[in-house]
């Protein structure tokens, strides 16, 4: 008796801490900063290619992946330096590990198709476009937050927009607007959750 | 017999309320006052008890901030409370046997 009474409160902490983990997991300003870094990539490149914008597409991508991952890997820099990182539990450690495996595989494809020309043939758009539909359905789950679940469905339809849309300039700023839209916005509400729980 | 000693047991966190506070903050590192007392499904001024408890005995910290002009409290989890944390579930532990103690810890790293 005393020991199943032991077992649950055991659980029940176990709980408690996912809960804390993944209430601060979702309240990251990763998603916010990451939308608008990939967003002005995107737009920078249009720009350049209507001949709005001097900035090299090369260069111009090189800073929109590179300050937000340098943003992203500030924990692991603060593990470095010897300061305290706090410990999440599995299920916020699983949505962390998720969301760095989306990043590192689109970064490598999106380098890849910049250097052997491929990304002229805009089908890395669509895909980019898919892997984040996949991050945003496991992280509706992980996360237990169910209204994340229309921004998985928007990814995979603009998804497919994305790639009727391959061989066309619009290709770039429709892709800036989903960005936006689906990744900056989200992680926007995420985080101002904070505040509006506060005021209610 | 088991070695559970009874005196031991941490009168703070025997409430189901202040554990909840202190094992969320300990997976959430800060969170503000709306979203301890949504996790701990409890009312405003029963939350604003059981943390002001916790505050008293050096297991939480509060600090107050302005969000858009509006006053946000956030609490975090201290040093202390976090070893208070630690000993409540090795004493929990002590009531189990051995084989789930072990799996307990496990689950806890």
């Amino acid at each position: 008796m005393i020991e199943n009474q032991a077992r649950e409160d055991i659980a029940f902490i176990r709980r408690a801490i996912e809960e804390g983990g993944a209430y601060a997991t979702a309240s990251s300003p990763d998603m916010l900063v990451w939308g608008i870094a990939v967003a002005i990539g995107y737009l920078g490149t249009y720009g350049f290619i209507r001949g709005w914008s001097p900035v090299s597409p090369g260069a111009l991508w090189a800073a929109c992946l590179g300050l937000p991952w340098l943003f992203s890997l500030r924990r692991v820099a603060r593990g470095l330096t010897g300061r305290e990182v706090p410990a999440h539990g599995p299920m916020a450690h699983a949505l962390a590990m998720l969301w760095f495996a989306c990043g590192v595989f689109l970064t490598t494809l999106v380098i890849a198709a910049m250097v052997t020309g491929e990304a002229r043939n805009g089908w890395c758009n669509a895909v980019v476009a898919g892997v984040m539909g996949i991050a945003f359905f496991a992280g509706s789950w992980l996360a237990r937050l169910a209204w994340l679940r229309w921004v998985w469905i928007a990814w995979w339809v603009g998804e497919l927009a994305l790639f009727a849309l391959r061989h066309q300039v619009e290709v770039l700023p429709l892709s800036a607007a989903l960005m936006l839209l689906l990744l900056a916005g989200p992680g926007y509400v995420l985080m101002s959750g904070r505040a509006r729980r506060a005021k209610a | 017999m088991t070695d559970f000693d009874h005196a031991a047991i941490d009168e703070i966190l025997h409430s189901r309320v202040r554990l909840a506070i202190v094992a969320f903050l300990a997976g959430a590192r800060s969170a503000d006052f709306a979203a301890v007392r949504d996790a701990t499904k409890t009312t405003d001024g029963n939350a604003s008890v059981h943390l002001r408890r916790l505050e008293d005995a050096g297991y939480i910290a509060m600090r107050k901030r302005f969000v858009a002009r509006k006053p946000q409290t956030l609490y975090s989890l201290t040093e202390r409370g976090r070893r208070a944390l630690l000993d409540y579930v090795a004493h929990l532990e002590t009531l189990l046997p051995p084989a789930d103690a072990e799996a307990g810890r496990d689950g806890n790293r």
